[in-house]
């Protein structure tokens, strides 16, 4: 199983020299995918980052975390610490992400009031990340051959042009997995970022999500990254659950020793 | 002994007070208007039923159990709080039963079955069964959150494990294992609210995508990104959107029908399955309802013909009368269908009364009309006679009768007071059409009178009888008079006794599926009901301290000890046991460790661990917040006021125990029980003081004399009194459908007494003697009397033939009532008469 918190600030990201793409007509839905999946989307990364929660009456949760990131071949390591709220500062993830899918992620916890640390064997990869409107396969790049993609239509969002696609999972597993029947992607032509999509959920009954990573997009050490995304979960037209990801202190090519991400490192805290 | 000529007096012959006179020439002259303009009347009565009926396909059947409040009901408000919170908490309960339900072959069927009914179930939100529960342990120095069955066991060893994880697991018990683990379940929620309407398809979508942007076309369709994100999500609310549609009764039944098919292709020996739970109950209920509906319209129909033909001996007597309450019931159904009101439960009984009560007035006018017909008067001048005669007590019985029905329009409990308006309106519709459509149909066929030897002859025995029975009572009238205050003495001190109650499962025959396999799943799986506590601690993280999560533990505790004769506590899901599991799970398994940490930020850690652990079974508990969570109680099913015993309980012990920390709402199914009972209650009271003071008041009115006026009343009181002390005698509870007896049957008893009285005024108004007046009431409207009362009793007594134990009960005691009613008509009433003549003379 693959699994990573960062994946979604990677897949948002993309080189430079994407810009540099042929012809926008020239991609049929699969190499635009393709060039999706492909991009170099930074290493060494920090940043801290800000979720913000909203529940259908308005309510406000918010959370801090610090995080970084490696790069391992083609595994990723990340490691990332709750600095707010109180009550669980210091609270950490530590994960290796393994490109392999049949290798399931290696994930530990470490808490601070038990002053343990816990290896985690979760299953669900549909499941909520931290209680959010993403799941941990938002996080997680997708197997291309395990989707079957087509052009729809081209289009603008946010002043960028874009291409529709339609993704549509080609397995029953698959479906359980990303917890979405089918999704339509806003490709931005210019730089392969996933400018929104709108995923159809697997439980029914009208539910959908809606990414949107479209308004703040900027180049951080030369990589171009999202740093605001919100996934609002709706039925309907009814809004059932909504939240904003905020990117801050962003930076890729840090100096990040591998000790990092080690569980001694995730137990002695920020 | 007066014959037919001297029964019916020429119409112009001055009978009774000035101001009745007066009226009756209205009516005769309205007879003689709508004989002229009779193709007018009926070609605007055709318009009226088109406009009216155009409405039957918008007619719907709802059981639901929430449709039994007005929608701005308190009780309903917080129900539907809570639902939008945390979903709908009533559940579907699928129990299997085999030999062995660990073995390989028995998991294999039911992981098959799990996937079946998660494949072909509609509205289905959530389906937990041995394959998927949630199996939390900690195993080393790793914590797996993963489904039960989520590595398939291989062979004996990795079974043997999943057996005592399953059978040691508190989770599991009494939710999907019986304690002795002969039964699993597959327990179903189904979505709380409709998906009607909100499912979008990519078509939809692209749609909204017209031209060239996203930006405003997809926010006009969907609303998707109906917020910029960014800066303005984070401030501003997640849904301004307004309140969406609960799950429908018809959405409830094609989950529940779904489910069965599923259950169909799997059961077999050694695989048994059982379905049950409240929405499969209220999908039975509406399955009976949808079958009774059109049953018992076409018995009454039947029966109605037949009681015509035997009572007429034409084809216009049964003709005419059927058309009159034909059409008045679809007018009525379709204006039903034009307001929105949906048929429910105690509204299902509309067809069959309305057709009963409609018929009654068709009867007392066709058997003035004939009769003044056949002694060779012209159509014109019989129908304008047979208004005067009739028309003043046919108004006077339709106003008494809908005042009765009345009385329900106000009542809280939604389906009641929808029957009191609709049947009002019914009633009023069909005296209408009485008035109008009977005599303009009259004027139209140009009935031919018809001279009948054998029908004196007949008539000779008929008023033989009446005469006999003016004579007995009025020469008994004492003897009458003390058994009647003898039966009211017992039917007061029986109705005194009279429990209320209300337990829809009991409406079903006990060899009933639904009856059997409830029963079954109560015993085996503690229970398919619940009641839910809301508690709410009013702050962000609330629920993260101690304190608050230790109480949750005690009270979860204490609860499993409540007592009750009639219902027990079969299983609580709270917030605080899934801290238990994890912290346990954390501390390597360690019995001990099934506790509540004493640390708040432990607790806010291992929620928060729980959070990301993959599993959102959180989600349905608890708010993003952590601000309130819900405790579910499950319980067996039970009647309503066992419900609101614990319903009160909970509210008091949460209460009691969260006093100054949080807020406590009880809500769920057992509390809406709760609340219809007490509705139905209110509702009872109300609407028996209601119609009795407003049907007294008419009587009053009619008669024109207040004392006789309240004498009157007796012989309409005494049927209800009775059937009130029956219930109590026999111990039967008074529930939701029994209870619409009262009103019904005195709306309907009374239309005897107008009758009688009218009559008996006329005629005592002429002779001054009592006994000559109550022999010609009887032998002019007797008869018609007796006939309604037999349409209308074997109206109600064809219920009695229905499967259901509510129909059965609700048709008994009203066709009863009414059978009561005509008895104490005939010979009450005459009783009474000559005893105040009496008082009066001596006086």
């Amino acid at each position: 199983m693959k699994r990573s918190f960062f994946s979604l600030t990677l897949v948002m990201t993309a080189a430079a020299g994407l810009l540099f793409a042929p012809a926008a007509s020239a991609l049929n839905a699969r190499e635009i995918m393709q060039r999706v999946d492909a991009r170099d989307d930074g290493d060494n990364g920090t940043a801290t980052m800000e979720m913000i929660l909203l529940d259908k009456k308005g309510n406000e949760r918010r959370r801090t975390l610090r995080t970084f990131s490696k790069d391992q071949g083609d595994d990723r390591y990340r490691l990332m610490f709750f600095m707010e709220p109180a009550d669980v500062r210091g609270t950490g993830f530590l994960t290796y992400d393994y490109d392999d899918p049949a290798v399931d992620d290696d994930q530990w916890l470490y808490l601070p009031a038990l002053a343990k640390t816990r290896r985690i064997a979760a299953a669900d990869k549909s499941g909520s990340f931290m209680g959010s409107d993403f799941n941990y396969a938002d996080m997680t790049r997708k197997d291309l051959d395990l989707y079957t993609y087509e052009l729809l239509k081209e289009l603008t969002v946010a002043e960028r042009r874009a291409w529709v696609i339609q993704a549509v999972p080609t397995s029953p597993q698959e479906i359980d997995q990303s917890g979405y029947t089918r999704s339509l992607l806003f490709v931005d032509q210019a730089t392969f970022l996933v400018l929104r999509a709108i995923h159809w959920m697997k439980e029914g009954g009208g539910r959908m999500k809606y990414l949107d990573a479209s308004s703040h997009i900027e180049q951080v050490d030369g990589i171009w990254v999202a740093r605001h995304m919100t996934m609002t979960t709706k039925q309907g037209k009814t809004t059932l659950h909504r939240t904003t990801l905020r990117f801050k202190q962003m930076g890729f090519g840090q100096d990040l020793d591998e000790g990092l991400f080690t569980v001694r490192r995730l137990e002695q805290g920020l | 002994m007066p014959n037919q000529e001297n029964i019916l007096p020429p119409p112009t012959r001055p009978l009774s007070a000035p101001w009745r006179i007066r009226i009756e020439a209205h009516f005769e002259r309205f007879g003689r208007f709508v004989f002229r303009h009779h193709w007018k009347i009926l070609l605007a009565i055709v318009a009226v039923v088109i406009g009216c009926g155009s409405g039957l396909p918008k007619l719907s059947l709802d059981t639901s159990t929430e449709g039994f409040l007005h929608p701005q009901d308190p009780t309903l408000s917080v129900y539907n709080e809570f639902r939008e919170q945390f979903g709908r908490e009533e559940l579907i309960l699928v129990a299997v039963t085999g030999p062995d339900i660990f073995a390989p072959e028995f998991l294999a069927r039911l992981r098959d079955l799990h996937q079946a009914i998660e494949a072909e179930t509609p509205h289905l939100e959530d389906i937990t069964s041995l394959v998927n529960v949630r199996n939390t342990r900690g195993e080393g120095g790793t914590l797996r959150v993963e489904e039960l069955l989520q590595r398939w066991p291989d062979g004996g060893a990795s079974l043997d494990q999943i057996r005592t994880q399953a059978m040691g697991s508190a989770l599991y018990r009494n939710m999907i294992l019986s304690e002795d683990a002969t039964t699993t379940a597959l327990v179903i929620r189904s979505s709380a609210f409709s998906s009607e309407g909100v499912e979008f398809s990519v078509d939809d979508v692209l749609a909204g995508l017209e031209g060239d942007t996203t930006d405003e076309a997809t926010d006009t369709l969907i609303g998707g990104f109906d917020e910029a994100p960014g800066e303005g999500a984070s401030t501003g609310a997640a849904a301004p959107a307004g309140q969406r549609v609960v799950l429908s009764d018809a959405e409830n039944s094609e989950l529940v029908r779904a489910v069965q098919s599923v259950i169909d292709r799997f059961d077999r020996d050694g695989f048994s399955i059982r379905l049950a739970g409240s929405p499969v109950i209220l999908d039975d209920l509406k399955r009976s309802m949808e079958t009774n509906l059109p049953r018992f319209t076409i018995i009454s129909l039947c029966t109605i013909s037949l009681l015509l033909a035997l009572m007429f001996r034409r084809l216009s007597g049964v003709l005419l009368p059927l058309a009159v309450v034909i059409l008045s019931l679809l007018s009525t159904l379709g204006l039903m269908g034009h307001l929105g009101m949906s048929i429910k439960l105690p509204t299902q009984i509309l067809p069959s009364f309305l057709l009963a009560v409609g018929v009654g007035a068709s009867v007392h006018i066709l058997a003035i009309f004939y009769r003044y017909l056949d002694q060779g008067n012209g159509s014109r001048e019989s129908i304008a006679f047979t208004l005067g005669h009739s028309g003043l007590a046919i108004v006077m019985t339709s106003l008494t009768t809908a005042a009765g029905l009345a009385s329900f329009a106000g009542s809280p409990v939604a389906p009641i007071s929808d029957l009191g308006f609709a049947a009002t309106i019914g009633v009023l519709i069909a005296l209408i059409f009485t008035l109008v459509m009977l005599p303009a149909l009259l004027a139209l066929i140009r009935i031919k009178s018809v001279t009948r030897s054998p029908r004196s002859a007949r008539g000779t025995v008929i008023d033989r009888l009446f005469t006999w029975v003016t004579d007995f009572s009025i020469d008994r009238s004492g003897g009458v008079l003390a058994l009647s205050v003898l039966l009211t003495v017992a039917g007061i001190s029986g109705a005194a006794m009279v429990q209320f109650g209300h337990n829809p499962l009991e409406w079903f025959p006990d060899d009933e599926p639904i009856y059997q396999n409830t029963m079954f799943i109560d015993q085996q799986l503690k229970g398919g009901g619940v009641a839910e506590v809301v508690v709410d601690t009013g702050r962000e993280n609330g629920l993260y301290e101690p304190a608050v999560m230790k109480e949750l533990d005690r009270l979860a505790t204490e609860l499993y000890g409540y007592q009750d004769p009639d219902l027990f506590v079969g299983k609580i899901f709270s917030l605080s046991d899934m801290l238990k599991e994890i912290n346990q799970a954390l501390n390597n398994n360690q019995s001990e460790a099934y506790a509540i940490p004493k640390d708040r930020e432990l607790i806010a850690q291992e929620f928060l661990l729980f959070e990301n652990s993959g599993s959102d079974d959180l989600e349905d508990v608890v708010d993003s917040r952590f601000q309130k969570t819900r405790v579910t109680v499950k319980v067996p099913w039970a009647d309503t006021i066992a419900y609101a015993r614990l319903t009160a309980y909970l509210e008091t012990h949460f209460n009691a125990a969260f006093e100054g920390v949080a807020s406590i709402q009880v809500t769920g199914l057992a509390a809406l029980f709760g609340r219809i009972l007490r509705a139905s209650i209110q509702s009872m009271q109300q609407s028996y003081v209601i119609a009795a003071l407003v049907i007294t008041l008419m009587m009053i009115l009619l008669i024109g004399d207040l004392r006789i006026g309240l004498v009157s009343m007796m012989p309409n009181l005494l049927p209800i009194v009775l059937v009130m002390g029956y219930l109590g005698w026999a111990g039967i509870q008074l529930d939701m459908f029994n209870m619409l007896v009262g009103s019904i049957a005195l709306g309907l008893a009374v239309d005897d007494t107008v009758h009688f009285m009218h009559n008996y005024r006329r005629y005592y108004h002429l002779s001054g003697d009592v006994r000559q007046a109550v022999r010609e009431t009887l032998l002019s409207t007797g008869r018609a009397m007796a006939v309604t009362t037999m349409v209308l009793a074997t109206g109600f007594y064809t219920y009695t033939l229905a499967d259901m134990n509510n129909l059965i009960l609700f048709g008994a005691l009203t066709g009863s009532a009414i059978v009561i009613a005509l008895v104490a008509n005939f010979l009450l009433a005459p009783a009474l008469m000559h005893q105040l003549h009496k008082r009066r003379i001596t006086a």
